[in-house]
């Protein structure tokens, strides 16, 4: 069975973009590939967010659990799990964007990610993600429960990148 | 056979944070000579640095044991448990299908001191479990304190586990000694937690494991000024 690596990258604010990575995260465990968390930085400055205290109390906590993505990430992974919240996706667009200076992104998959399917955060995603030369995954079909759809995304996108390294390694 | 794994001879991380020992291979720290020991396969002596930790990872298949020798471990997971843990408790999780959680030292001004034990369960896939119990430290003075075992709800209680093993801890005075009958064909691991120790004749320093087989028995002494703390595994 090919090893699977999955890279769960996320931006959140007040923990529902990352209640959706941490279930995404579980459900690649659950098909047995290694993960890794990463949450990027806010883009805003500190004043603005200590100007909001639930933001700024997630963030403290936020910032224990999870170290932002280094280089070494993405070139790891097999899959990048990005989960996005519905309210600001320029934090993993940015993200996304600076995946092509690391290289070798080519047949890695990217797998997006909003509370409710949000199109208008998913869209630029997927656009950052196809342009990086990234395969898209489909979002998942809406769901009342957003976790356990979550989970069950983060479950198909693994089994799909171990599906994809056991025909890359068939001769054709 | 009694097979000495010296404190000095472990493996060694330091993140500034994290202070690692690792009597088995870990992490960075790869030797194929010491993966495990039967069901025991990782045994690692960390020291944590006041309000650090380990950030949120997941796991999977695999029993994990904290033994808190000093201060306190703050625990949160994906199965929503959220527990601080200190001396004289002992929390037990079983990953099975898989869980993500993070390991905080509990304390803003205190070192954590603790071991960290991972047994291979011998059923994969089972469901997600967390148990964190207490025990009197009278319990394990002079005496193997059950840990954990593959018993459900003993008296007095003691952590589940996926395997036929069982975790016993003990504190001996200098002088004081106690046995432990080895039913055939098992294997034990005995690992000093603190202090000196004497097991069948070998002297323990803090750090050192001792892999034991084909033993009838184990004779168990507390050595030095003050005596020792041990963990004693029992294994198929």
């Amino acid at each position: 069975m090919a090893d699977v690596n999955v890279l769960v990258v996320f931006y959140s604010r007040y923990g529902k973009a990352e209640q959706l990575a941490l279930a995404a995260g579980l459900g690649a465990i659950q098909t047995k590939s290694n993960i890794r968390l990463r949450r990027v930085a806010d883009l805003a400055d500190s004043a603005t967010i200590a100007a909001d205290p639930a933001w700024k109390q997630n963030l403290d906590r936020m910032t224990m659990d999870y170290v932002v993505p280094r280089a070494a990430d993405p070139a790891w992974a097999d899959v990048i799990i990005l989960a996005t919240p519905e309210d600001s996706s320029a934090e993993l667009q940015r993200y996304v964007g600076s995946l092509p200076s690391i290289g070798g992104m080519d047949g890695k998959i990217a797998a997006p990610l909003a509370p409710g399917n949000n199109e208008s955060a998913l869209k630029p995603i997927y656009a950052a993600a196809a342009c990086a030369g990234l395969i898209v995954a489909p979002a998942q079909a809406p769901s009342p429960d957003g976790v356990a759809s979550a989970r069950a995304y983060g479950r198909r996108v693994s089994l799909m990148a171990r599906a994809l390294k056991e025909l890359q390694d068939r001769p054709v | 056979m009694l097979t000495l794994r010296r404190a000095e001879d472990r493996g060694h991380s330091n993140l500034g944070w994290l202070d690692s020992y690792h009597t088995f291979s870990f992490g960075g720290y790869s030797d194929p000579k010491h993966m495990g020991f039967r069901a025991l396969r990782v045994l690692n002596d960390d020291r944590v640095a006041p309000g650090k930790g380990f950030g949120a990872h997941g796991h999977r298949d695999m029993e994990i044991l904290s033994y808190v020798l000093e201060g306190k471990l703050a625990h949160k997971d994906s199965m929503g448990e959220q527990h601080v843990l200190g001396p004289n408790e002992v929390q037990a999780m079983s990953a099975g299908s898989g869980v993500i959680h993070s390991e905080f030292n509990g304390s803003a001004t205190e070192a954590t001191h603790f071991l960290q034990v991972w047994i291979v369960p011998s059923t994969p896939d089972v469901e997600p479990s967390y148990q964190q119990f207490a025990y009197d430290p009278s319990e394990k003075r002079g005496a193997l304190r059950l840990m954990a075992g593959p018993d459900r709800k003993t008296t007095p209680p003691s952590a589940f586990i996926h395997q036929d093993a069982r975790i016993y801890a003990s504190v001996l005075g200098s002088g004081e000694s106690i046995t432990h009958r080895m039913a055939p064909g098992r294997h034990a691991w005995v690992q000093c937690a603190a202090g000196q120790l004497n097991v069948n004749g070998v002297s323990l320093k803090d750090g050192d494991g001792l892999a034991v087989s084909d033993e009838a028995e184990l004779s168990l002494r507390g050595e030095g000024t003050k005596g020792g703390e041990l963990l004693l595994f029992d294994l198929a």
